[in-house]
């Protein structure tokens, strides 16, 4: 029981910690841009594809795959910027759900076409094996995963508040008409931005993918997932999101560990529906 | 006329956080009277009116309509017992026509059998029959507040709240909307309390005045007491003088 | 009633369309595959336009239109392999069972001003949760499907042999539903769902309860639903939690919005162009390679959405009222011509 429960914790933290950084990329893309990315969990879904197609080409562990798929789905992120995103910035939000549910249909569909329906992984990873504490197990590929989520979130905390390039984004996001004004171009500041929150799923799809398979329908329970976070950490805070990807990472792996695999996601959705009635900005957010 | 006032606002208070927007205002409204609620810009006016109107919690204080303690009131209840406003910033339904609009605002006290011919009259008595079949998002400013104060007129109410309705209005605009103002109050009885910044339509409709500054009551009074109320010129009047003399 | 004004455009097109679904099951009468082809369409559309209420008129982003559908079938396929219910009846109680559960989430949802993006996004969770519930409630619902037995009679089951009679029940319910859409918009409930749906505190101020009217409308919407489902359990001939599907649930939403917001035809005409269009890409590309037809889907969906984000009813007005000036200009001429004869 106890140990069931400790064990559930510390797998539930580490795949936390990983939520976080998938749910960076949205973060962003909605508290900078207010664009309500239907698709961000496919973009997830298209990263480990991408992560696989690398992988297996080079021969290359699936952590090292980032250093191409990131270019890759930065590209991807200015492309599906200007081709879409841009044209609904200023439509009834209505305009953007349908937009992006469009996208995401291509995405599942495209990734159907190339890889067909079939899951797939790579090769087990450099950093395989399990490191033993007393009884319990942590596997060294989730453990890693966790530690460079951290530093990475770390990292973008810095760049949003030191940087130019950050600062730049966050005003737009204060007020378009304003930033604009004060000679911020917004559209090339948000193609940034997009490309951005792209790119860090290509890190994280490459990280998942070292211990994870894909499908083509993968990308909905990353999408959902990424919105409980986002809902229960409110925006604008990254200690926030840090916690609320350990908490949404626990609760689903205590309910699969004490309940049913098959309900992983209802533990999340209880958390996620109570914190969108009681706390409408969230656990840690400023608006 | 009553002697017990319309409205009561009794050391309402709100707060944004640690900002106290509106600071134990107390504030008292007639029947039948049109009283100006003046104050500069942050002073806490929208955010009284919305406290009032049910659209707000207010931290501390009661506000009595009629007689009735109206205090955390759902807005459309209060609309209900008989009052209701317009906003500042104008919220129009952007893409329904004037008509449907204003028949929003008339189910309020029709059934379906008789909405039309308030309808109708509303649209008539603000005139607005030329402009009834278009659509809001392609209407100006001024038609556009004429339409708020159509739709809550519809709702027969027997107290309106005018938030800044004369702002952004050019000279004849305004001159037609304070007629229009004058003429609800004579001949339907509608009491009014108007947030306004254009001084020339507060001296030239209100009965009295009342002074909110930084969320405090200030000052209350006729127009003419107001105007040389040396508090309200330092904080209001002042501060005008003293930018006009900037520029 | 005046003959002439009878026969105006719009009209005659409404006949027209009601005419040519009437009779097309009976040029298709072998085809099977199309009959079951032209049932989904009318699903969708009934879906659709029952979406338009919550979503086109209330401006509410409502994703959960397969959980109701869902509860609709698995309460109709229940009762009938349980307890041999009719699911004439079944699929009654089993809207009344989506109204339920829509009512127990709207409440505190609207209650606590839960809107946009997270009323969409709980209303899609929903979709999840019901069902991760009925994946581990063995009785009901489980891995495997459950049949609903055929019986003696195929109206007393509603199970047949071939799909025309689901085709016009469907069309049934569809001509009702429309019809529905049509009372609620012309009535007090359509035009405060009309104007919340734009501005919330503004319509409250003008004496509008708008939770209430969001919950009527929320009400109606799942009860649609809830009863469709159990005709959709019926064609199916099982229920099975697949039933309860994210993305069939995005989809309507996306016909409701494509189709144009808060027009009355504009879900269903949006449902019958799309659907149709993406059976006859499945039935073409499919074969080739799978995925293609929903990737070409996707695109028109996108360019749609994009280049007409009003929805594709404004466009139709256009054109009737075009049409309307042009027979006006007919009739006027056909007069002037026997006057100068
Ligand atoms: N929703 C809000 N949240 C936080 N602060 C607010 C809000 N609304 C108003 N305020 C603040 O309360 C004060 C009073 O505002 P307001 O009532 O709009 O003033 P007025 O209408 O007199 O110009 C201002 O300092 C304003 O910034
Ligand atoms: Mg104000």
């Amino acid at each position: 029981m106890f140990e069931t429960a400790t064990q559930g914790i510390i797998t539930g933290i580490l795949m936390g910690a990983i939520y976080a950084l998938i749910a960076l990329g949205l973060s962003i893309v909605f508290g900078i841009m207010n664009v309500t990315n239907f698709a961000h969990g496919d973009f997830v879904m298209l990263s480990m594809y991408l992560s696989f197609a690398v992988g297996s080409a080079l021969a290359w562990d699936a952590v090292a795959t980032p250093l191409i798929t990131a270019p890759l789905m930065f590209l991807f992120g200015i492309i599906t910027y200007y081709l879409l995103i841009d044209r609904t910035l200023r439509q009834m939000y209505v305009v953007q759900l349908a937009v992006t549910v469009g996208l995401q249909i291509l995405m599942r569909s495209a990734a159907l076409i190339i890889w067909q329906a079939q899951p797939r992984a790579l090769q087990y990873s450099f950093i395989q094996g399990n490191i033993q504490i007393g009884d319990f197990q942590i596997l060294t590929s989730r453990l890693f995963s966790a530690v460079v989520s951290l530093i990475f979130i770390a990292g973008m905390a810095y760049f949003m508040n030191k940087t130019w390039a950050g600062r730049a984004m966050r005003a737009a996001s204060d007020d378009l008409g304003a930033a604009s004004l004060m000679g911020v171009n917004y559209h090339k500041t948000y193609a940034l931005t997009f490309a951005i929150g792209s790119s860090i799923t290509a890190l994280a799809g490459g990280l998942v993918m070292s211990f994870q398979q894909t499908d083509p329908v993968g990308g909905i329970r990353f999408g959902l997932l990424s919105w409980a976070v986002l809902a229960l950490a409110g925006l604008g805070s990254l200690p926030g999101l840090i916690v609320a990807g350990i908490i949404v990472g626990v609760v689903e792996s205590l309910t699969v560990s004490f309940f049913d695999p098959r309900s992983r996601l209802l533990g999340v959705y209880a958390i996620f529906i109570l914190v969108l009635w009681l706390r409408p900005r969230g656990l840690f957010g400023r608006r | 006329m009553d002697a017990e006032p319309i409205l009561k606002v009794a050391d309402v208070t709100k707060k944004f956080g640690n900002l106290v927007a509106v600071n134990r205002a107390s504030l008292e409204v007639n029947r039948g009277e049109i009283v100006g609620l003046i104050g500069p810009n942050g002073a806490g006016k929208t955010t009284l009116f919305n406290a009032i109107s049910g659209l707000y919690r207010p931290e501390e204080g009661t506000v009595f309509f009629k007689g009735m303690n109206i205090t955390n009131w759902l807005p459309h209840k209060i609309c209900k017992l008989g009052m209701s406003r317009t906003f500042q910033v104008t919220r129009a339904f952007t893409h329904m026509t004037v008509e449907d609009t204003v028949r929003v605002g008339a189910y309020n006290r029709f059934n379906e059998k008789n909405v039309q011919d308030k309808v109708d009259q509303v649209i008539k008595v603000c005139e607005l029959v030329d402009i009834r079949k278009r659509v809001c998002e392609d209407l100006g400013l001024a038609s556009l507040r004429k339409v708020e104060l159509a739709r809550a007129l519809a709702t027969e109410p027997e107290m309106l709240l005018l938030d800044e309705a004369g702002a952004g209005l050019n000279a004849t605009e305004l001159a037609t909307f304070m007629d229009l103002i004058k003429k609800l109050n004579q001949e339907s009885q509608i009491t009014f309390c108007v947030v306004e910044h254009v001084m020339q339509m507060v001296m030239g409709l209100c009965q009295r005045i009342v002074v909110l500054d930084s969320g405090e009551i200030i000052a209350a009074g006729t127009p003419n007491e107001i105007s040389n109320n040396a508090r309200v010129i330092e904080a209001y009047l002042g501060k005008r003088a003293v930018h006009a003399r900037n520029q | 009633m005046n003959v002439k004004k009878f026969f105006n455009p719009r009209n005659i097109l409404i006949l027209f369309g009601v005419g040519i679904a009437l009779v097309i099951p009976l040029i298709f009468k072998a085809g099977q595959y199309t009959m079951l082809l032209m049932t989904t369409v009318l699903l969708y559309a009934i879906l659709a336009s029952a979406w338009n209420i919550i979503g086109g008129m209330a401006g509410q982003l409502d994703l959960a239109a397969a959980a109701y559908l869902g509860l609709g079938a698995f309460t109709t396929g229940t009762l009938l392999i349980r307890w041999n219910i009719t699911p004439w009846v079944g699929m009654i109680i089993g809207g009344l069972v989506a109204t339920l559960l829509a009512m127990l989430i709207g409440f505190p949802l609207f209650g606590f001003k839960v809107k946009e993006l997270w009323y969409a996004l709980s209303s899609s969770a929903l979709v999840v949760v019901m069902q991760s519930l009925f994946m581990m409630w063995n009785e009901v619902g489980g891995p495997t499907e459950k049949y609903l037995p055929v019986g003696t009679s195929p109206w007393y089951s509603l199970r047949f042999n071939d799909y025309m009679p689901y085709y016009y029940i469907m069309l049934i319910i569809l001509v009702v539903v429309l019809l529905v859409n049509r009372w609620i918009r012309y009535s007090k409930l359509g035009y405060s769902l009309l104007a919340l749906g734009e501005d919330e505190d503004a319509v409250e101020v003008l004496g509008v309860n708008s939770q209430s009217s969001k919950l009527k409308a929320l009400a109606i919407y799942s009860f649609i639903c809830g009863v469709v489902g159990g005709i959709f359990a019926s064609i199916y001939g099982y229920v099975h939690p697949a039933f309860f599907d994210t993305s069939m649930s995005m989809e309507i939403a996306i016909l409701g919005i494509v189709g144009g917001m808060g027009f009355i035809y504009g879900p269903a005409l949006a449902a019958i162009v799309m659907v149709s269009f993406r059976e006859v890409l499945r039935a073409s590309l499919g074969s080739q390679l799978a995925g293609l037809y929903l990737a070409v889907y996707a695109i028109i969906l996108i360019v749609v959405a994009l280049y007409q984000p009003r929805g594709i009813a404004p466009l139709v007005e256009r054109g009737i009222k075009k049409a309307q000036t042009y027979f006006v200009e007919l009739t006027r001429g056909r007069r002037a011509d026997i006057k100068s004869s």
